[in-house]
């Protein structure tokens, strides 16, 4: 677990989450702002900020990243979501292509 | 990856992949190379029961559990550790006191 391993995601409120960049690649449109070559900003400073995210929806997005290798790796639980996040949630999973 | 726990400190979140037989000092030790901080000068609390995490025993040895939430408080020039400082969420979805998620 060293900085080069890790990713920084930034909420509306200016909020940090330092993730795995493992955990952030499971989205899609994360891994490509993270591995397009030089093109983005991001990929060199590994932060990515989120102005339309805001902060208890990226936290739930990052437990979800996590969530989901624990589910890859055989751990089957369930991923509890509250019913009044539902729809930002979706919203923001779209755009994440997660 | 066994489990990962949330690190907190003011503004930012810190998720840290771990395993349950990890000692606290182990933590220590990966926050060290992520935040600079020697271990020494870190304080890791259980934000669910506010207990003070002790360095030799394991996350399992004091029931930190999956996805729980570890207060970071630092100390600064060799005096006290500061007190624990979690800046809610502050979005339109934080209306509870704990400023934690509920599960």
């Amino acid at each position: 677990m060293t900085k080069e391993e890790m990713v920084t995601l930034i909420s509306a409120e200016g909020f940090e989450f330092v993730i795995d960049k493992k955990a952030a690649m499971v989205s899609q449109t994360i891994r490509n702002m993270l591995t397009s070559p030089g093109s983005f900003a991001e990929s060199r400073e590994g932060k990515v900020t989120f102005p339309e995210i805001s902060t208890t929806i990226l936290e739930k997005i990052c437990q979800y990243f996590y969530w989901s290798l624990q589910y890859a790796s055989g751990k089957e639980t369930e991923f509890h979501i509250e019913p009044e996040l539902t729809l930002e949630l979706m919203m923001a999973a779209n755009y994440l292509h997660t | 990856m066994a489990m990962y726990i949330r690190v907190k400190r003011n503004k930012t979140t810190y998720f840290v992949q771990c395993d349950p037989t990890e000692t606290i000092l182990d933590i220590k030790q990966k926050l060290c190379s992520l935040i600079d901080q020697p271990v020494n000068d870190q304080r890791l609390i259980l934000r669910a029961t506010g207990e003070v995490l002790e360095d030799s025993k394991t996350l399992a040895d004091q029931k930190v559990e999956n996805d729980a939430v570890v207060a970071l408080t630092l100390r600064k020039d060799g005096s006290e550790f500061e007190d624990v400082n979690i800046e809610p969420p502050n979005d339109s979805f934080y209306s509870r006191e704990d400023g934690s998620p509920s599960r």
